[in-house]
C-alpha cells in the first residue's frame, strides 16, 4: 500500500511529499485561502477560522484571539513556503496538517455542512474538495 | 455568671472557597477525520493513545467532550491550540 500513500515517513524522520502537480495545486489553493481568510473579515472562510473561544462572554480575550490569528497565519505561511518541497521536517508537516484541517473545517462551516446528511447533499464540487482534503489528512496523520 | 464549660458560645463554620475549574470542550463535526482528532489530542495534551481515542470517540458519539479542566488562562491557551489545529473547541465554566 505504500505506493498509494500521499505522504511517507522516511527512515531519517523526514516526511516525503508524493503529491503530483494537481495535488500540490489543491494544497496551494487551500493554504492560500486560509492566509487570505484570516486577514479578510469578509472572506467566506473567516467565520470558520474565528469561532468564539468563550461563547458565554460577549468578547473573547484579545490576547488569546491575537495568539490564534498569529499561529494560524504562521502555519499557513510556512505551508505555502514549503509547498514545492519534496521532503518536510516534523514542524513543517504539522503546519501542513493544521492548515489542511483548517481549510477542511472552514469549507464545512461556509457551506453549512453541519451533519452527515448535509455533507451527503453537498454539491459535487464542494464534496470533491472535502474528500480530497480528507485524503491528504488521512495520509499525513499516519506519518506524524 | 460562671462558665461551666470551656466550649465557645460562638459557633464558626469552616469552609474552603474553591474556584470552579474551566473546561476545554471539543465539538464534533462531520468532516474531520478521526485519526486527525487523536493526533491533535496527543500532540497538544500528551495523553496516551488510549485516552486520546477514548476522548475522540466521546466527541464522535456524544457531540462534545471535555478534554481538559483547570485554570482559565491555561484552558484558553489549550483552546487556542486546538483551534489553530483546526478543531472546533470552546471553554466553559464547570457546572
Amino acid at each position: 500500500m505504500a505506493g498509494n500513500r500521499l505522504f511517507v515517513r522516511r527512515r531519517d524522520g523526514r516526511i516525503e511529499v508524493r503529491l503530483n502537480e494537481a495535488g500540490r495545486e489543491i494544497a496551494r489553493e487551500a493554504f492560500g485561502r486560509v492566509v487570505i481568510a484570516e486577514r479578510d473579515p469578509d472572506h467566506v472562510w473567516h467565520a470558520g477560522l474565528n469561532a468564539p473561544i468563550d461563547p458565554s462572554s460577549d468578547v473573547d480575550d484579545p490576547v488569546s484571539t491575537l495568539s490564534r490569528q498569529n499561529e494560524i497565519a504562521t502555519n499557513a505561511e510556512l505551508a505555502i513556503m514549503t509547498l514545492n518541497e519534496q521532503f518536510l521536517n516534523e514542524g513543517e508537516a504539522w503546519a501542513w496538517l493544521s492548515t489542511f484541517q483548517l481549510a477542511l473545517r472552514s469549507t464545512a462551516v461556509a457551506n453549512g455542512l453541519v451533519s452527515d446528511e448535509k455533507l451527503d447533499a453537498a454539491s459535487p464540487v464542494v464534496l470533491d474538495f472535502v474528500r480530497t482534503l480528507q485524503q491528504f489528512l488521512f495520509s499525513l496523520a499516519e506519518c506524524l | 455568671m460562671r462558665r461551666l464549660t470551656t466550649e465557645s458560645d460562638v459557633t464558626t463554620e469552616k469552609f474552603v472557597a474553591t474556584e470552579r475549574p474551566w473546561n476545554v470542550v471539543v465539538w464534533d463535526d462531520p468532516v474531520t477525520p478521526m485519526s486527525v482528532v487523536v493526533l491533535v489530542f496527543k500532540k497538544i495534551f500528551g495523553y496516551s493513545n488510549n485516552k486520546c481515542t477514548e476522548l475522540m470517540l466521546k466527541v464522535h458519539h456524544e457531540g462534545r467532550a471535555i478534554v481538559w479542566s483547570g485554570q482559565r488562562n491555561r484552558a484558553e491557551s489549550y483552546c487556542v491550540k486546538l483551534q489553530v489545529a483546526g478543531l472546533q473547541s470552546t471553554i466553559e465554566l464547570d457546572k
